[in-house]
C-alpha cells in the first residue's frame, strides 16, 4: 500500500516549522522592492516630520547655531506676536467663507449639469479646466482683472458702482482672494459631486416618484442623504487644502494691505523665507498642522448627524 | 391629448433654457481665460487703456515669440518639464515597486508600514517646506534640479494606489506566471505593469499636473533665475517687469496650455477617476 | 517523468493548520485525483506541490528530490489553473511561449515547441488570437498547451473544468485523458466532483478536513469505502446510510432502526447484537421485493437508461435506482430490500468500515 495514513511518528515537527527559505526570499524580494521607496520617505517625509517638531523648539535662523528654546516660540506666538492673532482670524475666515461657498456653488453646478440631457461632460470640462492649472497663473490672470483701470474697475464703473480699488482695500482683498480660489477651486468639486449624483441609483428616485415625492422632495430627501458621504469627503479634503491656501495670496496681495489678507501659509513662508526663522515658522506649521486635524476631526465627529452611509 | 402633447413640448422649451442658461453661466466662467488670451494678444499700451477693449485693435501674434525666446519662458517651460517629467517618472517607477510589495508580496511588518504610508498622507505639504529646505540646503542641492525633483519624488500616494489596484489583478495570473519561471521582478514588468496601465495612466496625469502646477517648492529651492519653472518665472515678471502684462498673459498661456489640453483629451480618465472618489465617499 | 511523495505534509497560517499531515505516493506516469468536499484541503496540497504554498512541515518529493525550498520553477512541474489564468495582453502564442522565453530558449526552439502544442491541442489557427477572443474551450486547451510546451514531469490540474458546461466537461474529461495517455507524465488532478475522479483517476485520493480518508482505484473505493464519509461521497446518487442497533434472529442479524423499521444484514457482516451500525446501501442495491420493507414514493425521475425514485422508508428518506422501469407513481406504495450482499456495515460512532468475514 503506498498510503501511510497521517500518524504521531512525525519526527521534530516543530524543529522543521522554521520559516521557510522561500518565505525568507520573498521578504528579502520585497525589501528590495520596498528600498527606494523606503529611502525617499525616510529622508524626504520621516526625516522632515521629525525635523519640523525638533526646529520648532529652537531659535535656528539658518545662520548660526540654533539654540534650545523650550515652548518659546510657541509663548510668543500666542501672546507676544502681535501678527499671529489677525493672521489665525484671517486663515478660519477665508476657510469659512471660502469653503461654505465652494460647497454651495459646486453643489449648484453638479446638480445643474445633471439636470441636462446632453453635454452633461462638456459642461463639467469647462468648470473642471481651472483645476489643471497652475494656481500661480489663474491668480496673475485676476490680478489683471482686479488691477486699478482693470476690467472689474471698468464694469463696476458701467454699472455706475462706486468701489475702491480691489486689491488694496482692507476689506475687500480677502474677497477677492476669496473669489479667485473659488474659480480655481470649485471644478474638482463640481465634478466629484456631479459624479455622485450621477451614481445615485435611478430606482430610488423612481420609486420616491411613484409614491408622490414631488421634484423638490425627491432632491432634498433622496438625492442629498444619499450623495452625503461624497459631500463629506468634499467638504474634509476642501477644509484641508484651504486652510493652507498660498499661491493666491503670494500672487494677489502679499498677505497685505497691513495683513488684511496675511494667512497661517503666507505666515510660514515670511517666516521661514524671507526673514529666515526657521524656528518659529516651524511652530507656525504645527500650529497650522493642529488647526486642520482639529478641524477634521470636529467634521467626523459633525458627519454622524448628517451623512448617512447606505451599509 | 392636447394638453399631454402641449407639456411635452413645454418640457422640450424648459430643457433648451436649461441648456442655454448653464452655457451662459459657462461664458462667464470661461471669462478670465478669454481675457488672458485677448491681453497676450495686444500691446501692452492697450492692455490698461481706457476705455476697456475686448479685443485687441491688432493681434499681435508674435507676442508670443517674443515671450517664447526673449523672456526665456521657452526655457522656463522646458525647467517645468524636466521638473514635472522627472518627477513623474521616479514617481511611477517607485510606486510601482512598492505597490507591488504591498499588494503581492509577504514580509513581517507588513500592515504596519502600509498604515505609517497612510499617516503620512494626513501631513500637508507645506509643513515640512522648512525642514524639506534645510535638508536640500545641507545636500548642496539649492538651485538645483535634483533638490527641486527628489524631495517631491517619493510620495506615499502612488504605493497606494497602485497597490490598490494590483489587488485587483487575479492572483492566479500571477502563480501562472510563476510556475512559468518568472521571477518577481518579471511578474511586475510584464504581467502586472501592462495590464495596471489605467492606473498608472492616471498616478502619472496627476503626478505631472501637480508639479506643473506647483509653486511654494519650485520658488524656495530654485533660488537662479534661470532655473525658474513656469509659476515661479511668471511670479519674476510680475515685479521685475510688472508693466509687460501682454508678455506675463502670453506666458501665463503657454503655462495654462498642457493643463488645459490633457483636461480636454482625458477628460473620460479625470471623471472615472473622481467618480471612483466619490464612490469610495459612499462606502 | 518523476514519481511524487508526500510525507507528512502539514500547511498552517499561523496557529490555523489545514493540513494534518498527509502522507500519499504518486507513481511515475500515474493519473491521480484529489478529490474531496471544498475547504478539505485538496486544493492547499496541489499548491504545496505546485510550489504556490509553502509547506509548514513534512516533505514532498518531486522525482526523488526534495522540493520544499525549492521555487516553482525549479520542480520541473507546470499547472493548470481554473480560471485558466492566460495573460490576457498576451497572444494565445506568446502564452504559451512565455516560459519558454523565460528559460532563454532559442526562437526556433521556442517556435517548434509551440506548434507541437498547437498541433495536439487543435490550437494551430488560433495562435494570433487574445484570450478574450477565445471560447470557455478554447482557453482551457490553451491553458493546457501552456503547461505542455514545457515538457514538465508533473502535470498539475486545479480544478480545471469546473468552469465549463455540463456537455464541454465531458469532452474535455476526454481530451485530458488522452492527453495524459499521449504524454505518460504524472498527473495530480484536483477536483470536487466525484465523477470527474471516478472517470479520469487511475487512483483517487479521497479527502476530508485536512485528511485523507482513502486512497485506491476508483472501483476499489466504489466498493470498498473506508468509511461512511467516503461511501456517501462517491457515487450518485449517494449511498443510503441508515443507524441502527444489530440484533439477532432466528434467520440471522438485523438491523433495528428507530424508525420502528428492521433490515436484513449481510450474513457474513461481523457485527454482534446490540452493536451501533450503520447500513450502507448503494442506491443500485435497494431491490423490490414483497417481502421487504414498506416504501412510499415521494419523487420519481426516470433518466431513460434507469429510473431514481426517492422514498420513504420508516421515518428516513432513501434512493433507489431500478434499470427495469418499474411502474411506481409518486405516492406509489411498494416494498424494498438490500442487497445484502453488497451492502456495507459502518461502525456507528468512528464510521469505519466494519469488514466482512471473507
Amino acid at each position: 500500500m503506498t498510503i501511510a495514513q497521517e500518524t504521531a511518528k512525525v519526527p521534530s515537527r516543530s524543529a522543521a516549522r522554521r520559516r521557510n527559505r522561500l518565505d525568507i526570499r520573498e521578504g528579502r524580494t520585497a525589501f528590495f522592492f520596498l528600498l527606494p521607496s523606503l529611502i525617499g520617505v525616510i529622508l524626504f517625509l520621516v526625516l522632515p516630520i521629525i525635523a519640523s517638531v525638533v526646529l520648532s523648539f529652537t531659535n535656528w535662523k539658518l545662520l548660526g547655531q540654533p539654540a534650545f528654546v523650550g515652548f518659546a516660540n510657541y509663548v510668543r506666538l500666542f501672546t507676544v506676536d502681535p501678527q499671529f492673532w489677525p493672521v489665525l482670524r484671517n486663515t478660519l475666515f477665508f476657510t469659512a467663507e471660502y469653503l461654505v461657498l465652494n460647497l454651495v456653488i459646486s453643489l449648484g453646478l453638479a446638480v445643474w449639469i445633471s439636470s441636462l440631457k446632453v453635454g452633461q461632460k462638456w459642461f463639467r470640462v469647462i468648470f473642471f479646466l481651472p483645476t489643471f492649472t497652475p494656481g500661480i497663473a489663474v491668480a496673475i490672470v485676476w490680478m489683471l482683472i482686479f488691477a486699478p483701470g482693470g476690467f472689474f474697475d471698468f464694469l463696476m464703473g458701467a454699472l455706475s458702482i462706486h468701489m475702491p480699488s480691489v486689491l488694496t482695500d482692507q476689506n475687500l482683498a480677502m474677497q477677492a482672494v476669496v473669489v479667485v480660489s473659488l474659480w480655481a477651486g470649485v471644478g474638482y468639486n463640481t465634478v466629484l459631486f456631479n459624479a455622485a449624483l450621477d451614481m445615485v441609483p435611478a430606482n430610488y428616485l423612481e420609486a420616491a416618484r411613484i409614491d408622490g415625492a414631488t421634484a423638490w422632495d425627491r432632491f432634498w430627501k433622496i438625492r442629498l442623504p444619499l450623495i452625503s458621504p461624497t459631500l463629506f469627503f468634499g467638504t474634509v479634503m476642501t477644509a484641508i487644502t484651504s486652510l493652507q491656501v498660498f499661491d493666491q495670496i503670494y500672487v494677489l496681495t502679499r498677505g497685505g494691505p497691513g495683513s488684511a489678507t496675511a494667512t497661517l501659509g503666507y505666515a510660514i513662508y515670511q517666516k521661514g523665507f524671507q526673514n529666515f526663522q526657521m524656528g518659529y515658522a516651524s511652530a507656525i506649521a504645527w500650529v497650522m498642522f493642529a488647526l486642520i486635524m482639529a478641524l477634521t476631526a470636529f467634521q467626523f465627529w459633525m458627519q454622524r448627524k448628517w451623512v448617512h452611509y447606505d451599509n | 391629448m392636447t394638453t399631454r402633447s402641449k407639456s411635452a413640448g413645454g418640457a422640450l422649451a424648459l430643457q433648451i433654457l436649461n441648456h442655454v442658461a448653464l452655457g451662459l453661466v459657462a461664458l462667464l466662467f470661461l471669462f478670465p481665460f478669454f481675457w488672458m488670451v485677448s491681453n497676450a494678444l495686444r500691446s501692452n499700451a492697450e492692455v490698461l487703456a481706457i476705455p476697456v477693449r475686448i479685443l485687441p485693435s491688432v493681434f499681435q501674434w508674435d507676442n508670443f515669440a517674443v515671450t517664447w525666446t526673449q523672456l526665456p519662458f521657452g526655457r522656463f517651460f522646458l525647467n517645468s518639464l524636466v521638473v514635472s517629467g522627472s518627477v513623474t517618472v521616479i514617481t511611477v517607477f517607485v510606486s510601482c515597486l512598492s505597490g507591488y510589495a504591498f499588494a503581492r508580496l509577504k514580509f513581517p511588518g507588513r500592515d504596519a508600514l502600509l498604515m505609517a504610508y497612510l499617516g503620512t498622507l494626513m501631513v500637508p505639504a507645506i509643513m515640512l517646506i522648512i525642514p524639506l529646505f534645510l535638508i536640500v540646503n545641507s545636500l548642496g542641492m539649492v538651485n538645483t534640479f535634483q533638490g527641486v525633483i527628489l524631495p517631491v519624488a517619493f510620495g506615499t500616494f502612488g504605493s497606494f494606489l497602485l497597490r490598490q489596484f494590483f489587488l485587483s489583478i487575479p492572483m492566479e495570473l500571477e502563480e501562472a506566471a510563476r510556475i512559468d519561471g518568472a521571477s518577481r521582478l518579471r511578474i511586475l514588468v510584464s504581467i502586472i505593469v501592462p495590464l495596471s496601465m489605467p492606473a498608472i495612466g492616471l498616478l502619472s496625469l496627476f503626478t505631472f499636473i501637480g508639479q506643473w502646477n506647483n509653486f511654494l517648492w519650485p520658488l524656495i529651492v530654485m533660488t537662479g533665475a534661470d532655473n525658474a519653472t513656469l509659476p515661479v518665472g511668471l511670479t519674476q515678471f510680475q515685479t521685475q517687469q510688472g508693466t509687460a502684462w501682454n508678455y506675463i498673459m502670453a506666458g501665463a498661456t503657454l503655462s495654462m496650455l498642457p493643463g488645459i489640453v490633457l483636461a480636454i483629451i482625458l477628460q473620460k480618465l479625470i471623471y472615472n477617476s473622481i467618480a471612483l472618489n466619490a464612490g469610495m465617499g459612499g462606502r | 517523468m518523476a514519481n511524487i511523495s508526500i510525507r507528512s505534509a502539514v500547511k498552517a497560517y499561523g496557529p490555523l493548520e489545514v493540513l494534518h499531515g498527509v502522507s500519499v505516493d504518486a507513481r511515475d506516469g500515474e493519473f491521480m485525483v484529489l478529490v474531496g468536499p471544498s475547504g478539505c484541503g485538496k486544493s492547499t496540497l496541489l499548491r504545496m506541490i505546485a510550489g504556490l504554498e509553502s509547506i509548514t512541515d513534512g516533505e514532498i518529493e518531486i522525482g526523488g528530490r526534495v522540493v520544499n525550498e525549492l521555487e516553482p520553477k525549479e520542480r520541473d512541474i507546470a499547472m493548470v489553473f481554473q480560471s485558466y489564468a492566460l495573460y490576457p495582453h498576451m497572444t494565445v502564442r506568446d502564452n504559451m511561449a512565455f516560459a519558454l522565453k523565460l528559460a532563454r530558449r532559442s526562437r526556433e526552439d521556442i517556435e517548434r515547441e509551440v506548434n507541437r502544442a498547437a498541433d495536439i491541442l487543435d490550437l494551430s489557427q488560433l495562435l494570433d488570437r487574445f484570450p478574450r477572443q477565445l471560447s470557455g474551450g478554447q482557453r482551457q486547451r490553451v491553458a493546457m498547451g501552456r503547461a505542455i510546451v514545457r515538457n514538465p514531469a508533473v502535470f498539475l490540474f486545479d480544478e480545471p473544468l469546473s468552469n465549463l458546461d455540463a456537455k464541454l466537461r465531458v469532452q474535455m474529461r476526454g481530451e485530458i485523458k488522452a492527453l495524459h495517455q499521449r504524454l505518460g507524465a504524472t498527473m495530480i488532478y484536483v477536483t470536487h466532483d466525484q465523477m470527474e475522479a471516478m472517470t479520469m483517476a487511475d487512483r483517487i485520493v479521497v479527502m476530508r478536513a485536512g485528511r485523507i480518508e482513502q486512497v485506491g482505484t476508483p472501483l476499489d473505493i466504489y466498493d470498498h469505502p473506508a468509511n461512511s464519509f467516503v461511501a456517501g461521497f462517491i457515487g450518485s446518487p449517494s449511498m443510503n446510510l441508515i443507524d441502527g442497533v444489530v440484533r439477532s434472529t432466528d434467520q440471522g442479524l438485523v438491523l433495528d432502526t428507530p424508525h420502528g423499521t428492521t433490515w436484513p444484514l449481510p450474513a457474513n457482516a461481523t457485527v454482534l447484537a446490540g452493536a451501533k451500525i450503520q447500513l450502507g446501501i448503494r442506491p443500485e442495491h435497494v431491490l423490490l421485493d414483497t417481502a421487504g420493507v414498506e416504501a412510499e414514493a415521494i419523487l420519481v425521475e426516470p433518466t431513460g437508461a434507469e429510473t431514481h425514485v426517492q422514498m420513504r422508508v420508516g421515518g428516513q428518506t432513501l434512493t433507489g435506482v431500478f434499470r427495469d422501469r418499474p411502474a411506481i407513481a409518486a405516492g406509489a406504495r411498494f416494498r424494498v430490500r438490500p442487497d445484502t450482499a453488497r451492502a456495507h456495515v459502518f461502525d456507528c460512532d468512528s464510521g469505519n468500515r466494519i469488514p466482512a468475514r471473507s
